[in-house]
């Protein structure tokens, strides 16, 4: 059977019930094919586990634990403990949202930082509460508008900044931390090993756009968050012991709003508004904060810069 | 080979005997003497274990659960707001019926805080669907810890070992302390039939909607109440090897001639059979439910089968309905033949001494027409009189 | 009914039986949307197709490939103008795919290695048909229908087969070697009487009566009367004729300067040769120069390249200009009078010359050579002819109202003039020959439109120079040298990467990488599907058709 004989590791099968486009959905997929099989995963309560579990079925091929929202950190702490007990050269990846990361599952996340286990948490960054229904999480960035941070006649959307979960990892000097995109998956995959080779605990930060979430069409997911990555709000690093040892060169920067027109989640910022335009130059401030920053304005075309990143050459020789 | 040890340092070394792999620990009072011990044992190198010193209770719950689920016989002790911050991963880890054990060092929960014993965290969980087995003194804190393991690893279910804060984990007390090769010879090595395996990869904690809820629930309630059956083997093949009688659901002391028992659980037991001998008088049954969860529904009808009147005192209440336990005892009396009438009394709350002289008190209120449940120990001179009132 | 396990735990991968395709409202589907470059070709090449062949490694499959529609690669990918490479998307995108030197080093691979067409055996009892004419439109309409297992005769007034490839491509475009080696394996497949002209020799009826069909690709022999104001220089050259004797002689009468006059292949070359000869040499054309963008009907019908070539070996050319007055001193020329024109579109679409008074200026020359295109020689057919002296014939080669009888090449009326336009015309005609021997109805060729450029995302390629083959430097170009010198294996296999592989999937694995349900399946097969779509499971998120480089999966709505 063909679904049998692909060459690349399956650890994640369809008939998951994702929606359509969902970004989520797609970097799990590559994770896992990066990861290989040798694998436990602990997974944190949210649309990737509502989503993959519909009892009596799983679409996971990989050893598989959900337990509750805040723990999967220190599930996959224990897992990696008991491992490490036993002699057993098994890797151990923690999944979690952006609420299981940034907000609600933080305190493990930390606590398993601190403690150095040999654990890849990954965190699928789709930027608010989706399984719930898109309510701000401290991810949400600024000005979007979700269930809870609804833009109108007194509000322009979300108050706050989106947290800046990287640095705060960093903060725990963890041998590797790293943002990744799925508009990139060479990129991710390359991340994902490289997390995996190092020992103690490392942290990759996935965009993954939400079609629902962030109100674009299902087959723009990718294209969105391209343009995260192209802009400057969504910049694509490297971190080992908390210092920057790489950064995705943008060859070509893109306004901000070219992010940030396709999706309904800003829409208000689109609408004529006079207070828009004030959160539109503050949205282009924090790209432009970040290019600074990193230094992600390239100098000259790169092969591994936001636009040589994700060529693709006849006959699939993308690396895989 | 019989020592004096502190409650606490005899679970510590209990545990060790049974060779878990992982244990997690959050510092709580009254349970930080066991981790402490644990931890220099392993620091010691007496005992090889990952001992995994968590950020909360809540990843204490967390970090034993995963290493179960990894393979890994483990372990972790807690108590009050510890108890609470992990109830989540608790009612989690029952449904995913993963075999763990947790010494719950009773003590009181806030507010107002209050580190001393009563059972109020412990008896706040009872529904998570673990089994509870609450010791009486410091020897069955030690042989059902040990006891415990098999439970929970035969039953696919966890189990927590409640033993009253100070009372017992601070106490020295000489008891016997098996033998490695006695705890080898009762409790196999761990196995956990749906361990997490990239060569058989199942998924643990899925998502069951309305269709199939109410199954995986029954299921999960018919284990625990077959469960009983396991623990009664444990008492008696621990018993066979240790040489010490242990009582599996219900420890029972007094005449069958006796027509009044006083039934309560943990280290309160020992205090009423002192008073017994203290004070003399008609035979009175004393009772400690050692088995809370399962409710030892038949046991407890044939323990207190010919008495007229029994007292249930116990160390929490549940506002508004009166004492946990004795709700419980009624309704499992109910339907039996010839029931007796069941008092109820609190007392002990946060770390009330229980003196011997609860004992002429709770026989006098048996002759008092008392329906609902009063802290015996109350003291009226520190009474709001308003509250009355209300 | 599934039986509930303890702790509701799940086999793995189970999921399967559940199949999300219901969700579905579109569904992606692989379409083979013609390449521009494949659309630009009047051979009917597929340029996008055999240049993914020569990327995968497949050079013999590449070059049968391109056989398939164009007998003579060598010959076109050195003198055709490859309209192809100014339809070429990745000019959008920074420079066309060199088409014709990929085309080029596949004749010349073939000849090397002494590959035969790849044809199907006659059947017994196979037809003959009578081709008129050995140029290119003649020998392509005999070889396709070789393919299509009919015998082909063909007749020429001439010794040898080529038509004006022999007769009128000097040598520094075109070697003559390179000529009769890919003549040599043509002539193999068909009949050839030479020396044999129609109405001279063999009457039409005679053709008509003798063979299942004609097809008559007689080109255009006759130069057009050329005057200004009805003078005519005494001494008048028409180009052709001066053109054929440089070819077969590598000589002309002795010229020291002198204009020539028009915009096509056959102008160029005469200037060319001229100058190789010494002279000084001015090319006076109405057009302007050809460039994306430019319509065809006001820029000059020769090759950007050749243009260029021209005035690096020192032609000057005055675009957009015309003759307004002929200076001659008794009926000798010694100058001309130029003037500014403009082609400009009339309403009907047609383009007039305008030109502007008080820009004439002059031009001190002795001889003025007309290069403004030739007519059809008419012995033998003349009844055929429409009325400006061409065959007026459909789109599939059929001259309307005589059965049997087709034409093509530079001989119809809207002929492109080119050698790629004739064998396509010839590949055309065959094609309706076949139709019309076996008595089944001919449609006309589709010609479904090609993919957009926006049709293509470009995230996935990267910048590259285009390949550039050296040239002799100009003054080293004497005589017949050939001027370019084509790129080598390994420039082509750099070039053919760089194809943007235009509406036809190159298996790049995208849609495979990017399907976030696993519902593109990549097939184990080296050629044919690279990927199968599992309906099963495909949602129609649409991100495998968005996100394909090519342009090669579209969505489709479900019907209810």
């Amino acid at each position: 059977m063909l679904r049998t004989q692909q060459p690349r590791f399956q650890g994640l099968d369809p008939g998951h019930r994702a929606c359509q486009g969902c970004g989520q959905a797609l970097a799990a997929r590559l994770t896992l094919e990066a990861a290989g099989p040798d694998i436990l995963l602990a997974n944190a309560t949210g649309c990737l586990e509502v989503f993959t579990t519909a009892w009596p079925e799983s679409a996971w091929r990989v050893p598989y634990l959900h337990s509750v929202f805040a723990n999967a950190a220190a599930v996959a702490a224990g897992m990696e403990a008991a491992l490490k007990a036993q002699g057993k050269d098994v890797k151990v990846i923690a999944l979690a949202g952006d609420g299981g990361t940034f907000d609600i599952g933080f305190q493990a996340l930390s606590g398993m930082l601190e403690r150095g286990h040999d654990v890849l948490f990954v965190c699928y960054d789709n930027e608010a509460y989706m399984n719930t229904g898109v309510q701000r999480s401290g991810s949400t960035p600024h000005a979007a508008s979700t269930t809870t941070s609804p833009a109108g006649v007194a509000r322009m959307g979300k108050r706050h900044l989106k947290k800046d979960i990287l640095a705060i990892i960093a903060a725990h000097h963890i041998p590797y931390a790293a943002t990744a995109s799925v508009a990139y998956p060479a990129d991710l995959r390359k991340k994902v090993r490289r997390a995996l080779q190092v020992a103690g605990p490392s942290f990759l930060q996935v965009h993954s756009p939400c079609p629902l979430g962030w109100g674009h069409g299902s087959e723009l997911s990718i294209e969105i968050a391209r343009l995260a990555v192209q802009t400057g709000l969504f910049p694509l690093i490297e971190l080992e012991r908390g210092a920057l040892v790489g950064a995705m060169p943008i060859r070509q920067i893109h306004p901000v709003t070219d992010y940030l027109k396709p999706q309904s989640r800003f829409r208000h910022l689109f609408a004529g508004d006079p207070r828009a335009r004030e959160e539109l130059a503050h949205l282009q401030a924090l790209a432009d904060h970040n290019i600074e920053a990193y230094g992600l304005r390239g100098e000259m075309p790169d092969g591994l810069d936001s636009e040589g990143a994700d060529t693709v050459r006849r006959g699939g020789l993308r690396s895989a | 080979m019989r020592q004096a040890l502190e409650g606490s340092q005899a679970i510590a070394r209990a545990v060790a005997l049974c060779r878990p792999q992982v244990v997690a620990a959050y510092p709580i009072t009254p349970q930080t003497h066991i981790v402490e011990n644990i931890a220099k044992l392993v620091a010691d190198a007496q005992f090889q274990c990952e001992f995994v010193s968590v950020e909360s209770e809540f990843s204490a719950a967390s970090v034993v659960l995963g290493a179960a689920c990894a393979g890994s016989r483990a372990y972790t002790a807690s108590a009050s707001q510890g108890i609470m911050l992990m109830s989540e991963v608790l009612y989690n880890i029952a449904g995913l019926r993963v075999p763990l054990v947790l010494t719950c060092a009773n003590r009181a929960v806030s507010a107002p805080i209050n580190i001393w014993n009563d059972q109020q965290d412990s008896m706040a969980v009872r529904d998570a669907g673990w089994l509870q087995l609450y010791c009486a003194d410091n020897q069955e804190a030690v042989d059902t810890t040990i006891q415990a393991f098999r439970i929970a690893e035969r039953c696919e279910l966890p189990v927590m070992v409640c033993v009253d804060g100070f009372t017992l984990t601070h106490t020295l007390e000489p008891l016997e302390l098996p033998s490695q090769e006695a705890v080898d010879a009762f409790l196999p090595p761990y196995a956990f039939s749906r361990a997490l395996d990239p060569r058989a990869p199942l998924s643990l904690g899925t998502l069951v909607g309305p269709d199939y809820f109410t199954e995986s629930r029954y299921l999960h309630h018919q284990a625990v109440l077959a469960a009983e059956n396991e623990i009664i083997a444990a008492a008696r093949d621990w018993s066979s090897i240790s040489g010490r009688t242990s009582a599996p659901l219900i420890r029972i002391d007094g005449s069958d001639e006796a027509t009044v028992g006083i039934l309560t659980l943990g280290s309160v037991f020992g205090t009423l059979l002192d008073a017994r001998d203290h004070y003399g008088g008609a035979p009175v049954k004393i009772l400690h439910l050692r088995a809370f969860r399962p409710f030892p529904v038949e046991a407890l009808r044939a323990a207190t089968k010919g008495l007229s009147d029994l007292i249930v005192l116990e160390r929490a209440i549940s506002p508004g309905a009166d004492g946990i336990v004795a709700a419980e005892v009624r309704s499992a009396l109910m339907d039996a033949d010839a029931p007796p009438r069941v008092h109820n009394f609190a007392a002990g709350l946060g770390g009330r001494d229980v003196p011997l002289t609860i004992y002429p008190r709770l026989l006098e209120a048996i002759g008092k027409p008392q329906p609902r449940m009063i802290p015996i120990d109350l003291d009226r001179d520190q009474w709001p009189a308003a509250a009355d009132a209300q | 009914m599934p039986i509930m396990t303890p702790g509701a735990f799940a086999y793995p991968g189970t999921s399967l039986a559940f199949k999300t395709g219901g969700w579905r409202t579109a569904r992606p589907v692989h379409r083979w949307v013609p390449a521009p470059c494949h659309a630009g070709c009047p051979a009917g090449e597929d340029p996008c197709g055999y240049v993914g062949l020569v990327a995968e490694g497949n050079i013999k499959g590449a070059w049968e490939r391109l056989v398939a529609s164009n007998p003579l690669p060598a010959v076109t990918g050195r003198v055709c103008d490859h309209p192809c490479e100014s339809a070429c998307h990745r000019g959008s995108y920074d420079s066309p795919i060199a088409i014709h030197n990929v085309e080029r080093w596949l004749g010349d691979e073939a000849a090397r290695e002494a590959w035969e067409y790849p044809l199907p055996p006659l059947p017994a009892g196979a037809k003959t048909v009578a081709v008129v004419g050995a140029g290119p439109g003649g020998l392509s309409c005999a070889y396709h229908l070789r393919r299509l297992g009919i015998k082909a005769t063909v007749i020429d007034r001439l010794p040898l087969a080529g038509g004006t490839l022999r007769t009128a491509l000097p040598g520094y475009r075109l070697p003559r070697e390179v000529l009769d080696r890919e003549l040599e394996r043509l002539m193999a497949t068909v009949s050839f009487l030479p020396h044999t002209s129609l109405g001279r020799d063999v009457a039409l009826e005679e053709l008509l009566h003798d063979y299942a069909a004609v097809f008559l690709a007689p080109g255009r022999q006759q130069p057009h009367a050329w005057d200004v104001d009805g003078r005519v220089p005494r001494d008048l050259h028409a180009a052709l004729p001066l053109l054929e004797e440089w070819v077969a002689f590598g000589k002309v009468p002795e010229i020291h300067s002198a204009v020539v006059v028009g915009g096509g292949n056959s102008a160029i070359d005469m200037a060319r040769v001229l100058a190789r000869t010494g002279a000084k040499v001015h090319l006076v054309t109405h057009d302007v120069r050809p460039a994306p963008g430019v319509p065809r009907a006001v820029a000059m019908k020769a090759a950007p390249r050749d243009i260029q070539q021209a005035e690096e070996e020192g032609v000057v050319l005055h675009l957009e200009h015309a003759i307004h007055h002929l200076i001659l001193r008794g009926e000798k020329v010694v100058g001309v009078e130029l003037v500014r024109v403009k082609k400009l579109a009339r309403d009907d679409g047609h383009y007039e010359i305008v030109p502007f008074e008080g820009t004439e200026t002059v031009l001190h020359v002795d001889q003025v050579i007309p290069a403004v295109g030739q007519k059809v020689a008419p012995e033998g057919m003349e009844s055929l002819l429409a009325a400006r002296g061409f065959f007026a014939v459909d789109d599939a080669g059929r001259i309307p109202g005589h059965d049997g009888l087709f034409a093509g090449g530079d001989a119809r009326v809207g002929a492109w003039g080119t050698v790629s336009g004739a064998v396509g015309d010839g590949r055309r005609a065959a094609l309706a020959i076949e139709a019309y021997l076996s008595g089944q109805p001919h449609g006309l060729e589709r010609h479904p439109e090609p993919i957009q450029f926006s049709g293509l995302n470009l995230n996935y390629f990267e910048h590259a120079p285009r390949g550039e083959e050296v040239l002799l430097p100009p003054d080293g170009r004497v005589g017949t040298a050939e001027i370019a010198a084509g790129l080598s294996g390994q420039e082509v296999a750099l070039e053919v990467a760089r194809c943007l592989s235009c509406g036809t999937c190159m298996a790049c694995d995208n849609c495979w990488t990017v399907c976030p349900d696993q519902a593109v399946l990549k097939m184990q097969s080296p050629a044919g599907m690279r990927y199968l779509t599992d309906y099963d499971y495909c949602k129609g998120c649409g991100l495998c058709a968005h996100e394909c480089p090519v342009g090669f999966i579209a969505m489709v709505e479900e019907s209810s």
